[in-house]
């Protein structure tokens, strides 16, 4: 039998060398390491961010209402929304139901597949506008004659990590959904904490990248 | 109704025809998915036809081992009531129920739509800063409280793993002050160029 199977059922006192000082298995542990690790590079990622914004003279605010805030509010509901359908599949997966869990991990697949094909109108919109990792778009340079050209290269390599996480979250919640008569119920959850990873990270990314950066120019967008 | 084993109801060669045939559909499918995104617009007449050509070969290559597994009783995606001998032996501990995490859900959800009228409110910078990212620190302690079921984790784990995180992002914040005076420090400023550019005119 495996460790994951003596969690929680612990020898009478921790002396007697049945010490799991976290009560957890050890895949779940790891994965939670993964996920401070992982918390650490964006959190690096969205300081060098506000590091460059702060110290530039001016930095383009060029979001208008229609379609990026549209856009951006909707992808983070749909991550949301997602969210609970994940947790949902790891309640159901408790309680071994596993016809339920698959249904709700499907729920929770097409949510972030929502997210995605949202986002890449949003990047594809931005680079016909001529936004390059070191170039602004078009007429930005005209409105925002001061502005370092980071924008673009901030804005790519922030949503563009977190979008590869959301992208190999779909995949490996495919994979769990697929074997989830070969899976432990304690599989199902570690899927379940990275994907609420993710959904946390897009927390931090939708105020600093597209909230601060809403243009206010009456007509914007229209 | 169960499901049958795949290697016990079909023979190799069998199970090498089926497998070209999904290996096909699949290819089908790709190209049909790579002409609609590469045709430009895709409601004219001839990107319209290569995709449905496209399609229905898939379908047709599709049908080969679906119709086959079908006959036979061999169902890929079926989960049985009975619960896998794995899962049988597991202690689970999970606690919380659907109006709970709808409960979470619904605040999430509110306080996003509250960030987003924040964010049109003529407020001061460092105000709006400080409002946008603690709503966004209460958002992420539901999540991990209540989602990623932190709360009803040991102490142990939680005092491992948060201090740790909230130690190392204060430490990448060292050298952030220096980003205040940055612009003072630079020999070039950015302004004095086109005044220069007019002087010259």
């Amino acid at each position: 039998m495996s460790t994951e199977a003596h969690v929680g059922r612990l020898p009478a006192t921790e002396w007697d060398g049945g010490a799991l000082p976290y009560r957890v298995g050890h895949r779940k542990l790891g994965m939670w390491l993964f996920i401070v690790s992982d918390a650490m590079t964006f959190s690096a990622m969205l300081i060098a961010y506000s590091y460059a914004r702060v110290s530039s003279d001016a930095w383009p605010t060029p979001f208008p209402f229609y379609p990026s805030i549209i856009f951006s509010t909707t992808m983070t509901l749909f991550l949301l929304a997602s969210s609970f359908t994940m947790v949902m599949a790891v309640r159901a997966s408790a309680h071994n139901k596993l016809r339920a869990a698959r249904r709700w991990i499907g729920a929770t697949m097409l949510g972030g597949l929502t997210f995605l094909v949202l986002h890449s109108i949003e990047w594809s919109h931005l680079i016909h506008e001529g936004l390059r990792p070191f170039r602004l778009a078009g007429e930005w340079a005209e409105r925002w004659p001061q502005a370092p050209p980071l924008f673009g290269a901030s804005f790519f390599a922030i949503t563009g990590l977190h979008m590869f996480h959301v992208l190999t979250g779909v995949l490996y919640l495919g994979v769990v959904a697929l074997r989830i008569k070969k899976t432990r119920h304690e599989d199902v959850e570690i899927s379940g904490l990275y994907w609420h990873f993710v959904d946390l990270v897009w927390m931090f990314v939708f105020p600093l990248i597209y909230l601060m950066s809403v243009d206010f120019t009456p007509g914007a967008g229209h | 109704m169960s499901s049958e084993n795949i290697r016990d109801v079909f023979r190799k060669s069998d199970l090498l025809l089926m497998g070209v045939c999904a290996l096909m559909a699949a290819g089908f499918l790709v190209l049909a998915g790579f002409n609609a995104a590469e045709a430009g617009k895709l409601l004219t007449i001839d990107s319209l036809f290569f995709t449905g050509i496209c399609l229905l070969l898939a379908v047709t290559f599709a049908a080969v081992p679906a119709l086959a597994m079908h006959q036979r009783g061999v169902r890929p995606f079926y989960v049985g009531d009975e619960v896998p001998p794995a899962r049988a032996r597991e202690h689970v501990h999970f606690e919380g129920g659907t109006k709970l995490f709808l409960n979470v859900l619904l605040g999430l959800l509110v306080l996003t739509v509250i960030e987003v009228f924040l964010a049109y409110k003529h407020v001061p910078l460092h105000i709006m800063l400080t409002l946008l990212i603690g709503l966004s620190l209460v958002k992420a302690a539901m999540i991990v409280a209540y989602f990623m079921h932190l709360k009803f984790e040991r102490m142990s784990l939680v005092l491992t793993l948060i201090p740790t995180l909230a130690v190392c992002i204060c430490l990448l914040f060292i050298v952030f002050p220096d980003s205040f005076r940055a612009g003072a420090l630079r020999t070039t400023k950015t302004e004095a160029v086109p005044a220069a550019a007019e002087k010259h005119e």
